[in-house]
């Protein structure tokens, strides 16, 4: 089960509406590469995961992704927040406003809505554990990404610190990786 | 570097572990891992000429809260690296005394500003569902 706890895993503090950098964000949120796909990338793959290591791991990872979700979907509703309709129409997004006013609805940069087939199971503990050193690995790159398109270090800072803990856990897939390699799963 | 040593005017002897890990700095103190976003050293890799950035809290509960949310970090990122290596003693030993410090932390934060968790909503109001909720931001002086 889980629990709640009333912080962020990293502060988000954005005081400037950025109508541009919220497109582009929402990605990491509702995107093939995002922190949503990563989260129940994780949860769904953990059942078949053959030892301790592997079940610890996939399930701690996914509980910490799913943190990075709120923070993501939280930039993306502090740099929308006060926008007008005329501003979201300004930066192509009328659109979206038309289906989900300004909710925070998982989609990517470009709208397509989450989907299940962002991630895979295999219940092959070897090739799930590929796709998700695979899976950091992209997460960084869009990161660096959305890094290059923006100059708001309230923006920059949490950015950054999501980023970094993408080479950490593709360090530590890695590790579990090599390991199951070994023990010959 | 954008920022080097303390993130803030706090004082940070509350981080400092007991186990002597200057010798080789493998394991960074809980705020200096926090602000890069790793724990071990020498897993830390910048983007460009990019570092980290400097936190600045604009009240002493976003201060407290930012030693809590720093240590739950600590723990966190220990934490995965324990799943793989249960038998590393001096890591496990960090990672306990940690979850002590953020146990008593977090107690003394829900004294003066409220629950973190619904249990610890133990006032003679139920403030949990008090704003703002983390991922809100009120003109840009909340805590989140």
């Amino acid at each position: 089960m889980f629990k709640y706890v009333k912080h962020t895993n990293f502060p988000i503090n954005i005081k400037k509406k950025d109508l541009r950098m919220a497109k582009y964000l929402i990605s990491q949120f509702g995107g093939a590469n995002g922190e949503l796909a990563a989260s129940l990338r994780y949860f769904s793959q953990k059942f078949s995961m053959p030892d301790d290591y592997g079940k610890a791991l996939l399930n701690d990872i996914a509980t910490e992704e799913l943190g990075h979700c709120e923070m993501i979907a939280g930039m993306v509703a502090q740099l929308t927040k006060d926008a007008s309709i005329s501003e979201l129409e300004a930066v192509g997004l009328g659109g979206r406003f038309t289906e989900h006013g300004k909710g925070v609805y998982p989609t990517n940069a470009d709208g397509a809505p989450f989907t299940a087939t962002y991630f895979a199971v295999t219940g092959d503990p070897l090739a799930d554990i590929m796709e998700d050193m695979a899976a950091e690995e992209k997460a960084r790159a869009v990161y660096e990404n959305l890094i290059d398109l923006t100059n708001d270090e309230d923006v920059l800072r949490p950015l950054l610190f999501l980023r970094q803990r993408e080479i950490v856990h593709f360090n530590r897939f890695k590790e579990l990786y090599e390991y199951y390699k070994k023990k010959g799963y | 570097m954008l920022f080097e040593d303390n993130m803030f005017d706090v004082n940070l002897s509350l981080f400092m572990p007991d186990v002597d890990f200057s010798r080789d700095n493998k394991i960074l103190e809980p705020m200096e891992g926090f602000l890069r976003g790793n724990m071990f050293k020498d897993e830390y890799v910048p983007y460009k000429n990019l570092t980290y950035f400097k936190l600045n809290p604009s009240s002493e509960k976003e201060k407290m809260l930012y030693k809590v949310m720093a240590l739950s970090f600590a723990i966190n990122d220990l934490n995965l690296y324990l799943d793989l290596h249960p038998d590393k003693k001096d890591v496990f030993d960090l990672f306990k005394k940690y979850s002590q410090e953020k146990e008593k932390l977090c107690n003394e934060y829900e004294k003066l500003y409220g629950p973190l968790e619904v249990t610890g909503t133990t006032g003679s109001k139920f403030d949990w569902i008090d704003s703002p909720w983390p991922w809100e931001n009120k003109g840009g002086s909340m805590y989140v």
